[in-house]
């Protein structure tokens, strides 16, 4: 098997670079279509998302796969991109190490947040459509349910996708539902706006709230934003009544002094909410809410420092786990080219085994002929003995062979062991 | 005892599943939920088995002696628990719930036998007064364990602390749920007791109800607390939230271990007719009930 991987990623090349080369889902199917037509004999595959675009070619044998040059112009050339502006910027990779790299994207340990676990998705999302091209073949059929083996180990084996590490991930899955059973009863208050606060919106959308207030200083604005997470805008002046009604309130409203002091959460929210549970995510700098409307009964306040902090143990809770993650990638990389290694020696197996099988028979049929009163039960030992023959002799080849692969390939070997049982004949 | 199931049984069983949800704070190797859940089903087959063979034996059991009470009190706790897994497979709930099922074997343990003198009232009353009073201490536990998983969960979340891979608790709503309904419930089952305590002592043969049975005493003082406490959350709806609905039930739990010291100290004696307890001397058990009326019921109407 010769495996191949060229492309570029967010290690190599900035985000400019990457835009150039995506490969949209129609695009995708349309280049692998195009371009097994110019390498018939070669299985691809192609990995786009926002920190990759990859291209992985399988041969079935060394001579059978493109050069990587040749990869990289088929690349460019859908996009009609010139080959000095992608220099430096691209990275190829063969064999193990094409592998080894695949097994790690599919269990985001390439990830730019390492962990996350969307990749794993998109990994199976390019298989799923070089097969659905007609691209893929045995070959990258064996190789991605390699890496998406590897990844299910990672993910059941480790704890690496256990600890988020985005401030509105940690806020919703760490804090949020240890407070609430279920958002979809709940009423969610966005005050001011903000791209996290648009973030933490999306995963409570996701944890099934439905119920969205928002409040900001322009009408204008809290009306688009209520439109486009379908919930109400309220108006600047009813801040308070919002606050009192509120289950959650995420504050990201541009301010200088906090909006919301203790004193006057106590005097004019606090008594309308009579100690009913507020989450409070305060994502603005300077903060919406006063540090003290934490310490009133049944307010939960987190701030941006507070879930930085959060986040930052998550980080280092994962960085833990790496070592781990990277064994089993490893382990798993070597399974696999030991598997590949394995199989080149397939036809010299069959060969011996052959070798072997035909004497075998001619002997048996002779010694049968000459002892015509052997019974049924006889004969039936007798062949036994001869297959166990064959069995125990075919054993320390097939031994030396297996520990032959793990190395690398075998050739040495196989060459031998065709000259000494003269196979090619 | 015949079937060979003793107490070391399914207290062996509880204990291993407490054991494997307390390794849970350090490590969390593969199977140990499922392990957890075995042992306790495991433990809660011979349970049964314990308190079928008791009634066996002595048919005014199971709830008829303090023994068989708490026993049953911790089968049905056991239950809750196994519900709480259910629900919130990855609450570490057993750290607080399996310490006060071991609590009620322990108090089983070393408490009488013999069956309390109310149990030689018409079966059915003794029966249903039992019953409602084991139910509605089973829902004070209940309460208790969840408040006070509530406020451990809540001085977490002040003091942001974020989530534990070792020890999780369920969320604060779902705690101040099940706070509620188990201040309720144990209202109602407690009420319902004392009120077929009542008519349980009113249909003996000379009908005298004694207030001063300390059981009695301490049983009126629960429910009261828990009328009152019920009262308080109905009228002020602060009450019915956060960490208030907790202090109430952790306070139901003090006035329920007033109660089941009584219990468990005069418990033998309670319900016996005055004259009758006092020719006892004080400590009747199985000489109570032979003072009482000779051997114990074996059910059916008096």
């Amino acid at each position: 098997m010769n495996l191949l991987m060229v492309g570029c990623n967010h290690r190599a090349a900035g985000v400019d670079i990457r835009q150039q080369l995506a490969f949209g889902a129609q695009q995708t199917s349309d280049a692998l279509q195009r371009w097994r037509a110019r390498f018939a004999d070669t299985e691809l595959a192609l990995l786009s998302t926002c920190n990759r675009v990859e291209l992985y070619a399988v041969g079935a044998a060394p001579d059978a796969a493109p050069q990587p040059d040749e990869l990289v112009d088929a690349m460019l050339s859908y996009h009609g991109l010139p080959a000095r502006r992608m220099e430096g910027r691209l990275v190829s990779l063969a064999q193990r190490d094409a592998v080894l790299h695949l097994f790690r994207v599919a269990a985001s340990l390439d990830s730019m947040v390492v962990g996350e676990p969307q990749i794993l998705s998109q990994v199976k999302e390019a298989y799923q459509r070089a097969v659905e091209s007609g691209s893929a073949g045995p070959g990258l059929h064996e190789l991605f349910q390699a890496a998406m083996r590897a990844a299910r180990r990672v993910h059941n084996e480790t704890r690496l996708h256990r600890h988020r590490v985005s401030i509105p991930s940690v806020a919703i899955a760490d804090f949020a539902t240890r407070v609430f059973e279920r958002f979809d009863d709940k009423r969610v208050l966005l005050i001011g706006a903000g791209e996290m606060a648009e973030e933490t919106l999306r995963y409570l959308k996701d944890a099934g709230a439905r119920r969205i207030r928002v409040v900001n200083r322009s009408w204008d604005r809290a009306a688009a934003l209520a439109e486009a997470w379908g919930g109400a805008a309220a108006p600047w002046e009813e801040l308070w009544e919002e606050l009192a009604a509120a289950d959650l309130v995420i504050g990201a409203a541009s301010v200088q002094q906090p909006l919301v002091t203790a004193a006057e959460f106590q005097q004019v929210v606090a008594r309308k909410r009579q100690q009913r549970p507020l989450f409070v995510l305060d994502l603005a700098a300077p903060r919406n809410f006063d540090a003290d409307v934490g310490e009133q009964l049944g307010v939960y306040l987190y701030s941006l420092d507070d879930l930085a902090h959060a986040c930052e143990r998550n980080r280092a809770a994962r960085a833990a786990e790496l070592p781990s993650a990277e064994k089993i990638v490893l382990a798993e990389t070597d399974a696999f080219m030991a598997a590949a290694h394995h199989r080149l020696a397939g036809p010299v197996i069959t060969g011996l085994r052959r070798n072997l099988e035909e004497p075998k028979r001619a002997e048996l049929e002779r010694l049968f002929r000459r002892l015509p009163q052997l019974d049924q039960r006889a004969r039936g030992e007798i062949e036994l003995f001869a297959d166990r023959l064959v069995n125990k002799l075919l054993h320390p080849p097939m031994e030396s062979l297996r520990d032959a692969s793990q190395e690398g390939p075998p050739h040495g070997l196989l060459d031998a062991l065709r000259r000494l049982f003269r196979l090619e004949d | 005892m015949t079937s060979g199931i003793n107490m070391l049984c399914f207290t062996g069983c509880y204990a291993i599943a407490l054991a494997l949800e307390a390794l849970g704070l350090w490590k969390r190797p593969p199977g140990r939920r499922l392990a957890t859940v075995a042992a306790m089903l495991i433990g809660m087959v011979a349970h049964t088995w314990y308190l079928a063979d008791r009634a066996g034996q002595a048919p005014w059991a199971p709830l008829a002696s303090q023994h068989d009470w708490c026993l049953a009190a911790a089968w049905t706790l056991s239950l809750v628990y196994l519900g709480f897994v259910l629900y919130y497979p990855r609450a570490s709930s057993g750290l607080f719930l399996l310490p006060v099922v071991l609590g009620l074997i322990a108090a089983a343990r070393w408490s009488s036998r013999e069956p309390i003198a109310t149990f030689q009232a018409p079966r059915v009353w003794g029966q249903l007064h039992g019953v409602f009073l084991m139910l509605g201490a089973v829902a004070v536990l209940v309460g208790f364990v969840a408040g006070l998983m509530y406020l451990v969960q809540s001085h977490w979340l002040k003091h942001k602390r974020p989530i534990g891979e070792r020890l999780r608790l369920p969320s604060l709503e779902w705690l101040e749920r099940i706070n509620g309904r188990s201040l309720a419930g144990a209202t109602i089952l407690i009420a319902m007791g004392f009120v077929t305590g009542v008519l349980t002592h009113l249909a003996q043969r000379d009908g005298e109800f004694r207030w001063s049975d300390p059981v009695v005493l301490s049983l009126s003082g629960m429910l009261s607390w828990l009328v009152a406490a019920e009262c308080f959350r109905l009228a002020y709806p602060a009450a019915r939230r956060g960490r208030k609905v907790a202090y109430l039930t952790l306070a139901g739990f003090v006035f329920l271990l007033i109660t089941l010291s009584a219990f468990m100290r005069d418990g033998a004696a309670h319900g016996a007719p005055r004259t009758k307890a006092k020719a006892a001397g004080g400590a009747p058990k199985a000489s109570a009930i032979a003072a009482a009326g000779g051997a114990p019921r074996t059910g059916g109407p008096p």
